[in-house]
């Protein structure tokens, strides 16, 4: 009990630091200085102390945010940290489910909206999650199959135990391409695009339930650079005690500023084209899936 | 094509209709033609010859000719010269034919002219109000000289607008009138089927300010030039010149040589800036903030120099009738050659980055399509026209200023794209760094301190004049009737975006509403120089008030 306390505590208090480096290095990159690295809790606190406004055609109200977060905040749990997962009771089926039930709940707030925006946000949403939740999926069972199990703990042990394996790699680079848009970072921000919709689905939500679907992303993005760095490359480079530690650490922080760094170098994608590549993750991933059936 | 020849084109094909000719200025043709011989006229101009359209001109001349006057204007590009076709219309109904049949491009002037004026147009396909309010009352005519610039008429709320209805099977996604990628008050209404724009109507001109009719009405020759600059906050020195250049023309004014480098040195930083400026817009509008904020980085030192030069980052005040009331002295050449350098290498490394870029390309190759078919017909202009491999810059064409002094290319470009518009304008700023590098050179020449000419005598009033001026976004283009009490009889401005903007629609139909900011960007539109209002840029930073011996201890130091 103890320990999912723990968990749910990093998750929400540390995600935010990670989301503050990101935006201190794409500032690097614009040539700025950039908010200072705690601004994410700043902003946070801020929209938590704002008022609700809300769209006269919402049926659900704040719903659904609390939803979305509480499954992120699940899936987190599942997530193995040193070795095994906060929570023993899940496996890899019901992180998928939380994943998707999160998005479900985004797209359920931009049908309530009722504006014409978020509409249209909402079926790029759909879209999207179809295609690239997938490669998710399809990654966590060629790891399955590799480790004869559903467990996420089972999975991390699996190549420190037995040797790197290359349909494990395949599937990471193809979750690593996926992320991107898991993540709706550049170039595949397509459901909010601010230039365009003004937030897709999020365009009526405002103060605390906005900051709850934030608080959620941004958790999001540590979940899904822990599953990579845990389950896909989870090499600790012969270390071990409190340097195995830092060097998570430091491979958790190269994966986001490779996403940042994507995001930071792209203009956005219309969602034809976007549709396109996301075809081609999954087909990377499937080559991953192909390997691990003939055992490579 | 010579002025005799379309005379003689004109003399024979309108018979009757044609009522006269003159030559007010040298490099004009002035055509009188019957209200009903119109059409035919503007059809052979339009169809027949290279002329291309520019803009239509209303005018209330009940007090000095007893009519309503509707000018046609035209160019010769390549024959540098302007040709007016000059309609009267009764002064109690007046009722001409409209030519918007014939050139798509007159329906925003012919609808302009119909809500300031009251003339109304036959036959035209869309007689929809383009620039008063939606509140203001019927068969009020503000530009009519009998309305006071300062009155206010009632509102009548109960009138609205009507948009077209929606194609079966749409719904309406609306882009403004308040839409974040646009900065300023515009309403594009999307009718769409899922991702796909069907059709789209537009509804503008929420922030008219009336400038013509203060120089109509109250105010100088010698003001003007300073609110001309205020009808734009980006390229505001182009009105500016534009302006002085028209009273110039007008009152035959000839300007010192050092001026005219002067002021084309203004001008190629002013589209320097401008460019940057739109390259990060641009960047922003498609999500691309690396774009956006590193454009806008190598700008600012150039807002510095103008600065330095002039006294102020932007709405310079420097221009007069006459000439410039600053001189760049030869001690500030180095620093000023320094930062083109500098900048020059840095737009360099832009070019070389945007060129190669995938995402970039996939964005804005074989977006917005406008043809050379399509650019003559709209009456297009500037970047998006040479994009569409139409050599086309008033610079060249009707060379003003010191630009027939320097070396510089036009540059087009093929693809009729988004793309395309990118390239001209990345390509055309390194042009303009050799233009100012050129005109320093002269400035090196000339003695100081010759800057302006002194008027000495009145305008003249009954005389016209046409100035067209290459803003960055394309040609600006001012029209002059010069009136007693030492003001214009009528002074019309034709911005860059007023031809460009009613493109949107044919660029925008059949393509997927996330191309839709990107294209309406492309165009550089310049909302508040078509609706003639004024962008005020607020420095939110210590404000300190200069007294009037300070300025003066200040103005003697550093002249």
């Amino acid at each position: 009990m103890l320990r999912i306390l723990i968990m749910v505590m990093a998750l929400l208090f540390l995600s935010p630091l990670l989301e503050g480096i990101l935006r201190k290095f794409k500032a690097l990159v614009h040539s700025r200085i950039g908010p200072p690295l705690l601004q994410p809790y700043w902003d946070t606190l801020k929209l938590l102390g704002k008022d609700n406004v809300r769209s006269s055609h919402s049926m659900l109200g704040p719903v659904p945010a609390y939803l979305s977060l509480a499954a992120v905040l699940l899936a987190g749990l599942l997530v193995p940290v040193g070795g095994s997962a906060a929570f023993a009771g899940g496996d890899m089926i019901l992180f998928l489910y939380m994943i998707g039930f999160a998005s479900v709940c985004v797209m359920l707030a931009g049908m309530d909206s009722g504006s014409p925006y978020a509409f249209l946000g909402t079926a790029r949403e759909m879209m999207t999650s179809l295609t690239v939740e997938p490669v998710l999926f399809i990654a966590l069972i060629t790891a399955a199959l590799k480790t004869h199990s559903f467990r996420f703990s089972d999975m991390a042990f699996y190549q420190q135990s037995s040797g790197t394996s290359l349909s494990m790699i395949i599937s990471g680079i193809a979750l690593l391409l996926g992320i991107q848009a898991q993540l709706s970072k550049l170039p595949f921000d397509i459901p909010e695009a601010e230039g365009e919709l003004m937030g897709g689905p999020f365009i009526e939500i405002s103060g605390p339930t906005f900051a709850l679907y934030r608080w959620g992303f941004i958790i999001k993005q540590l979940i899904f650079s822990l599953i990579l760095v845990q389950i896909f490359f989870p090499w600790t480079f012969g270390l071990s005690g409190l340097w195995a530690v830092l060097a998570q650490i430091a491979k958790i922080l190269v994966v986001i500023l490779l996403v940042g760094l994507v995001d930071v170098v792209n203009p956005r994608l219309r969602i034809d084209q976007a549709m396109i590549y996301y075809f081609g993750v999954v087909l990377t991933a499937l080559v991953g899936l192909v390997f691990a059936l003939v055992g490579a | 094509m010579t002025k005799q020849d379309i005379l003689s084109l004109l003399k024979a094909k309108l018979g009757a209709g044609f009522m006269g000719s003159t030559e007010p200025i040298h490099d004009q043709l002035w055509v009188e033609v019957k209200p009903e011989a119109v059409v035919q006229a503007v059809e052979i101009l339009h169809r027949q010859t290279p002329a291309r359209y520019l803009v239509s001109v209303g005018s209330d001349e009940r007090d000095i000719k007893k009519r309503f006057a509707v000018y046609h204007l035209f160019t010769f590009d390549k024959d540098h010269f302007f040709i007016t076709l000059d309609v009267t219309a009764d002064p109690h109904t007046p009722r001409i034919p409209s030519i918007t049949n014939v050139i798509a491009g007159a329906n925003w002037s012919e609808r302009e002219i119909r809500d300031l004026l009251g003339i109304q147009f036959e036959n035209h396909p869309d007689p929809r109000r383009l620039i008063l309010a939606d509140d203001w009352p019927a068969e009020v005519y503000p530009l009519r000289k009998e309305f006071d610039y300062s009155q206010k008429p009632e509102s009548h709320p109960e009138q609205a607008y009507k948009f077209k209805d929606n194609p079966p099977g749409t719904t309406v996604v609306a882009m403004g009138p308040y839409f974040p990628v646009f900065e300023e008050a515009t309403y594009f209404r999307l009718y769409v089927e899922g991702e796909k724009v069907v059709d789209v109507d537009y509804r503008g001109f929420y922030a008219h300010r009336g400038i013509e009719k203060l120089g109509d009405q109250t105010l100088t020759y010698n003001q003007i030039p300073f609110m001309a600059e205020r009808i734009c906050g980006i390229c505001g020195f182009v009105h500016n010149v534009s302006f002085c250049k028209l009273v110039e023309h007008a009152a035959d004014i000839k300007v010192p040589r050092r001026a005219d480098f002067i002021r084309t040195i203004m001008l190629e930083l002013e589209r320097i800036h401008s460019h940057a400026l739109w390259l990060g817009v641009a960047g922003h509008i498609i999500g691309f903030d690396t774009v956006l904020m590193q454009t806008w980085r190598m700008r600012e030192p150039i807002m510095w120099l103008c600065e330095k030069i002039t006294g102020n980052r932007k709405t310079y005040g420097m221009n007069l009738i006459g000439g410039v009331r600053r001189d760049i002295p030869r001690t500030l050449v180095p620093e000023i050659r320094t930062k083109m350098n500098n900048m020059e290498k840095e737009w360099l490394a832009v070019l070389d980055a945007v060129k190669d870029d995938t995402t970039l390309r996939m964005r804005l190759e074989k977006v917005g399509i406008l043809n050379k078919e399509g650019c003559h017909e709209w009456a297009a202009v500037g970047p998006v026209a040479r994009a569409a491999d139409l050599d086309m810059d008033a610079r060249k064409d009707h060379p003003y200023c010191a630009y027939d002094a320097v070396d510089f290319k036009v540059i087009t470009a093929d693809s009729n794209d988004v793309w395309g518009r990118t390239v001209v304008r990345i390509l055309e700023t390194l042009e303009s760094f050799k233009i100012v590098n050129q005109s320093l050179d002269a400035l090196m020449e000339l003695p100081e301190g010759d800057i302006i000419t002194e008027i000495r005598q009145d305008i003249p009033a009954g005389r016209i004049a046409i100035s067209a001026v290459e803003a960055p976004r394309g040609e600006d283009v001012h029209f002059l009737l010069t009136g007693g009490n030492n003001r214009p009889e009528r002074w019309r401005v034709r911005c860059p975006t007023y031809p460009n903007l009613p493109t949107i629609p044919d660029m925008v139909r059949g393509e997927q509403v996330a191309d839709v900011p990107i294209i309406v960007g492309s165009i550089d539109p310049c909302f508040s120089c078509t609706e003639r209002m004024e962008v005020v840029d607020v420095d939110s930073g210590k404000i300190r008030i200069y007294g009037q011996e300070e300025l003066s201890s200040w103005t003697a130091k550093h002249s």
